[in-house]
């Protein structure tokens, strides 16, 4: 990379004209299929999170109706149209694409296209990281496609509940790949977190505190905050099922002592704040649009924003109400059902403010507003037959019956209400055309009815049991009766799609603020809004919005060590290539250079996501750690490789790339302040780091604890290789401060030494782990001999792969410092340095936990 | 009287006040009050919303949001008055849910109790891909029918020879999960002769459809009678559903 970047035009001008950056490449208009391919700018990828979601929506909803059209009667063996592996896979495929694949993604396509705005922000702290989200979430829906043409997808329900979730219950390839997927789609979600955390944090107007936010926002970043920890644990227990299906390990085994319980405790530690991360944005878009149809402010707006803080810190503490049968004992259930109803109070807050809200308002019933109202009328429906599932004697028998079905369907599609109502709220400013208003009530007039319709008789049908089609025959009109709501329903959307895509290229113009009382900052733009969102600077330094000419933005005090207004460098990620967990590491390399436009375009993003799609298919097939046997196994293992090829090739070409982030000048950062982006990425996404080994090393000693603490022998009977490679980390860490040292004083060799004796420690810390494995094998002990093998193996082995990840990034960054780099500049070294420490500390609780103890 | 009440308030568990019974009299009792009350409050609460929405439509005349502080574009975000009739509202859902949930957690612990080991059955049950197999105190193993004494509380130790299982008898109001290497227990008590249906309520493979198992209630003579027959060896009284070999996976362990 050359940092001698020639001046670049500033596309500033609605986004429909050739922009060129300065490598030629041309910034195609938004009618070129190029553009969508190439675009990093946080409104594109909005529009095609949305457009991505509606079509795993219509997926999700095409098996929902083969799921009710077997249910219409209930089934014998043989009858209707599902076979019962067929019906058990429709299940599973439906909840894990709704839940997955539909929600949350529609939610961030408009927390993509409108934060941005309402922050006051050009563009998310890293427009290249933005895109690759998307790429990984879409290359995750394909994989998760895929899957079905494998012998048949996952077929263990979405909770994916242990030993069923192993190959010898469920063997077939499409399994593997459908755990994969998810694997893939947390990797998007994790990049995406971090995205939204940095720049909701660090990338606010003048003015615009966390306290003054729009509801809106408040609600993606408590979402984002959850989404952080939530999938890291999620994550956790993928890592841990896909090893046990493609390696061999025996966590979830049938005969591991706890296998099936840790996957609940797992599961649901993740499980539970997922519900309030697909609620929480549609209780955003209510917030919003019940103030713009009611021309009211929110009743107890600072309650309302408290109430949702708690929710979203006590979510992580409630997950065992999901386990009220198992063998957990009385004093830990009483425990959850406290936590359970203490977490329910603070929606009854937020519903009646809602409710409040509209008092004295001049209501306008409008389309989006109509979705909102419905929206809110299936909710309360939906808490109050959740109380019922809080009083513990009541759960002992709704658990696994159609009470709990319809009460999260009515929760969760409740939710799905509110968004729809914030696509037509939203769609005049994102196609900058008005939708067809009468359609748009039909659609909410038919939708409305459908829903109820599907859902309520279930309430009445509660005791049939969960993902079983042979249920007692009285029960079938019931049934009936929702099979024809599935489908009114569903094919209420269609008029909502007509009407959209219609309005899309012939609707009227919108103008810049189609609804009257709306207040936040995205109406204050025009329809659509244009490249980069502003002309001049937002601020809210008086009490309103502003907007100022550059000459006019005051300097930022001793806020910021760059200089004000500098270009801000976009983050590259790099990813262990191993182990194909791309959201491994990540690690800002692009120079900052000179006072820039942004830049909009990469390719690399897309292609970095086929990557690991490559990668993650050609593993599918693995089993106990090898590919099956001929050409279809040599097919694979190439697959593999070659993904193994293009995903590394793309993150250099990416870490190379002159990428340029969003231009922005310093305003309300709290509470990293004074801390560059980069950094507090580097930061937030190591906190989800923790909770990942967090619930590796919570595995290790809950099956331990369950095997007997004292029977279980420490695999590595020698203690002395790991004492060994402790040493060497800790000696690495101590040549990365001397290499930050010595690019900050301008001292190049000073600098290619250090990092190159961090590579060379590393490099001697896994050649000792590999001659550590080596002699364990030959002493006979395998990742599948017995669990204490496992936890051994698999633990340490996600440890290397992140020292893996390291060393490919040291290695690049000696590389770059040989050629001169870093010392201008010296950010690079010191995230790689956070990430390298971390490392080591990881290091430092498993080499005690795995050898001493 | 007032003895009465302070005693009532006292030891709830010895009064009236909390359901106590078979497991279908508990939770039929407290389903009941949920389900009343849970009407109750979602018509009031529903029925207000659409009230006001009524009310204050516009046009309606009713609404005054122009009188001086009108929402402008571009202002910062803040919130209308009315924080006391919030709070109001939210003490009083406070109260009761609160309340509610309280109660039952009286009844939960009398669940939770479990009847006395002397007066109950105890049975071993075991699922597995994809049926049931009860084992009884004296060793005699039945595969896919329960027998039981009407009117005596049955106890239930369950595990699974597989994968996660979870064993029902909705009419009876019993469940619990069949966790592999691990024993739950629950009970029952059955008053009225009869036979009941067993299913498994969770995802267990291909076969969770028709994971069901007979629950015969028998009088408890005739219970006796049977059951001194009976010896430490296993019946496969197959019932219709169970043992569907063509469910079973291509990999069993």
């Amino acid at each position: 990379m050359t940092d001698a970047s020639p001046e670049r035009d500033a596309a500033a001008d609605g986004g429909h004209e050739v922009a060129h950056d300065d490598h030629g490449h041309d910034f195609p208009g938004t009618g070129s299929i190029k553009r969508w391919f190439v675009t990093t700018n946080h409104k594109d990828v909005g529009i095609l999170y949305i457009v991505t979601s509606l079509f795993f929506l219509v997926l999700g909803g095409v098996l929902a109706w083969l799921m009710r059209i077997q249910l219409f009667a209930p089934r014998g063996l043989g009858e209707g149209i599902l076979a019962p592996v067929a019906y058990n896979q429709a299940v599973s495929a439906h909840g894990l694409l709704m839940v997955f694949w539909f929600l949350s993604p529609f939610a961030f396509g408009f927390a993509n296209y409108v934060v941005p705005l309402q922050l006051g922000a050009k563009d998310l702290a890293f427009p290249r990281l933005n895109a690759l989200s998307y790429w990984l979430y879409l290359f995750s829906g394909i994989l998760f496609g895929v899957s079905f043409f494998q012998g048949g997808t996952f077929s263990g329900g979405w909770t994916m509940y242990a030993p069923l979730n192993v190959p010898t219950f469920t063997p077939d390839v499409g399994a593997s790949t459908a755990v994969l997927a998810l694997v893939l789609f947390v990797a998007s979600v994790t990049v995406s977190s971090v995205n939204f955390l940095t720049t909701m944090h660090r990338m606010r107007a003048e003015g615009l505190t966390l306290r003054n936010l729009p509801l809106f926002s408040w609600t993606i970043l408590l979402t984002a905050w959850m989404m952080l920890f939530a999938f890291a644990a999620l994550l956790a227990a993928l890592l841990v099922l896909s090893s046990d299906r493609l390696l061999g390990t025996t966590y979830f085994a049938m005969e591991s002592p706890a296998g099936a319980l840790l996957w609940t405790h797992l599961f649901w530690f993740f499980g539970h704040p997922e519900v309030y991360i697909v609620f929480f944005p549609a209780l955003g878009v209510m917030a919003e649009v019940f103030q713009t149809f009611t021309g009211r402010r929110i009743v107890g707006r600072k309650w309302f924003i408290l109430a949702m803080v708690l929710v979203a810190i006590q979510s992580f503490a409630v997950w065992m109400h999901h386990m009220f049968l198992t063998s957990i004992n009385l004093q830990v259930k009483t425990l959850f059902m406290i936590t359970t109803i203490g977490i329910s109070l603070p929606f009854d807050l937020m519903v009646f403010a809602l409710i409040y809200t509209m008092l004295k308002g001049k209501i306008r019933f409008t389309t989006p507003f109509l979705f909102v109202f419905g929206a809110l009328l299936l909710f309360i429906i939906g808490g109050i037959t959740g109380v019922f599932l809080g009083a513990v004697v009541l759960d002992y028998e709704f658990r696994g019956t159609y009470w709990v079905v319809a009460h999260f369907h009515y929760v969760m599609v409740g939710g799905v209400t509110a968004l729809v109502g914030g696509l037509y709220y939203w769609f005049p400013k994102m196609t900058g055309r008005m939708y067809d208003e009468f359609l748009g009530k039909l659609h909410f007039a038919v939708y409305f009815v459908g829903f109820n319709l599907l859902y309520f008789p279930l309430f009445v049908a509660w005791e049939t049991p969960r993902r079983v089609f042979d249920y007692a025959p009285e029960l079938a009109p019931w049934h009936q009766l929702a099979t024809v709501g599935g489908f009114v329903l569903g094919l209420s959307f269609l008029i909502m799609f007509y009407n959209l895509f219609k309005s899309a290229f012939v609707g009227d113009p919108a103008p810049d603020n189609p609804w009257e009382y709306a207040t936040t900052a995205e109406w204050a733009v025009s329809s659509p809004p244009p490249l980069e969102n502003f002309d001049g600077t937002p601020t809210y330094r008086n009490g309103h919005l502003e907007f100022l000419d550059t000459g006019e933005v005051a300097p930022t005090e001793g806020r910021s060590d760059g200089p004000t207004g500098a270009a801000v460098s976009d983050g590259g990620v790099t990813a262990s290539a191993t182990t194909a967990v791309t959201a491994d590491a990540e690690l800002p390399t692009a120079e900052v250079t000179e006072v820039e436009g942004p830049s909009h375009a990469s390719i690399w993003p897309f292609v970095l996501s086929a990557g690991a799609f490559l990668v993650l298919l050609g593993l599918s097939p693995l089993q106990d750690a090898a590919f099956p046997e001929g050409m279809v196994g040599a097919a694979y293992a190439t697959t593999t490789v070659a993904g193994g090829v293009v995903t590394l090739g793309s993150l250099v070409a990416m870490g190379l790339e002159p990428f340029h982030g969003p231009v922005f000048e310093e305003g309300e950062a709290w509470p990293f302040a004074g801390i560059d982006n980069g950094k507090v990425g580097m930061w937030i996404f190591l906190a989800s780091d923790v909770v990942l080994f967090g619930g590796f090393l919570g595995a290790y000693v809950f099956t331990r604890v369950a095997f007997g603490w004292t029977g279980w022998e420490p695999i590595p009977s020698d203690p002395i290789p790991g004492l060994v490679n402790t040493y060497i980390l800790l000696t690495s860490s101590f040549t990365v401060v001397l290499a930050l040292v010595a690019a900050e004083k301008k001292h190049k060799w000073g600098l290619v030494t250090s990092l190159g004796a961090t590579f060379v420690l590393g490099i001697g810390f896994l050649v000792n782990k590999g001659l550590e494995w080596q002699h364990l094998f030959h002493e006979g002990l395998w990742l599948s001999t017995n669990v204490r093998a496992s936890t051994f193996f698999l633990t340490t082995g996600l440890h290397a792969a992140h020292v893996i990840a390291g060393l490919v990034i040291a290695l690049y960054l000696t590389a770059r410092a040989w050629r001169g780099a870093y010392l201008e500049d010296s950010r690079s070294v010191e995230y790689f340095g956070l990430y390298w420490h971390f490392v080591d500390i990881v290091w430092l609780f498993l080499f005690p936990l795995f050898y001493i103890l | 009287m007032v003895t009465e009440l302070v005693l009532t308030a006292a030891f709830p568990l010895q009064s009236g006040l909390v359901p106590r019974g078979t497991r279908a009299f508990v939770f039929e009792s407290i389903f009941e009050v949920f389900l009343l009350l849970g009407t109750l409050v979602g018509v009031v609460v529903v029925g207000y919303m659409l009230y006001n929405a009524y009310k204050y439509r516009s046009g309606s005349g009713n609404g005054h949001i122009d009188d001086g502080d009108r929402l402008v574009l571009g202002e910062l975000p803040s919130g209308s008055g009315g924080g006391r009739k919030l709070f109001t509202s939210f003490f009083m859902s406070m109260v009761i849910v609160v309340s509610l949930v309280s109660w039952t957690y009286l009844t939960l612990l009398y669940v939770e109790e479990g009847p006395a080991d002397d007066e109950s059955l105890d049975v071993d049950v075991e699922g597995y891909q994809f049926g049931w197999r009860f084992t009884y105190p004296n060793g005699h193993t039945t595969d896919g029918v329960l027998r039981v004494p009407a009117d005596r509380p049955v106890q239930l130790t369950i595990t699974t020879a597989d994968v996660f299982h979870n064993f029902g008898v909705t009419e009876l109001r019993v469940k619990s999960d069949a966790i592999p290497g691990q024993e739950t227990e629950t009970w029952f008590t059955a008053d009225e002769p009869g036979t009941y249906t067993a299913q498994c309520y969770e995802l267990c493979g291909a076969g969770h459809s028709y994971m069901s198992a007979e629950v015969i209630v028998m009088p408890p003579d005739e219970y006796e009678a049977w059951y001194a027959n009976t010896t430490a060896d296993s019946e496969t009284a197959d019932s219709a559903t169970a043992n569907e070999s063509s469910l079973r996976p291509a990999v069993v362990p």
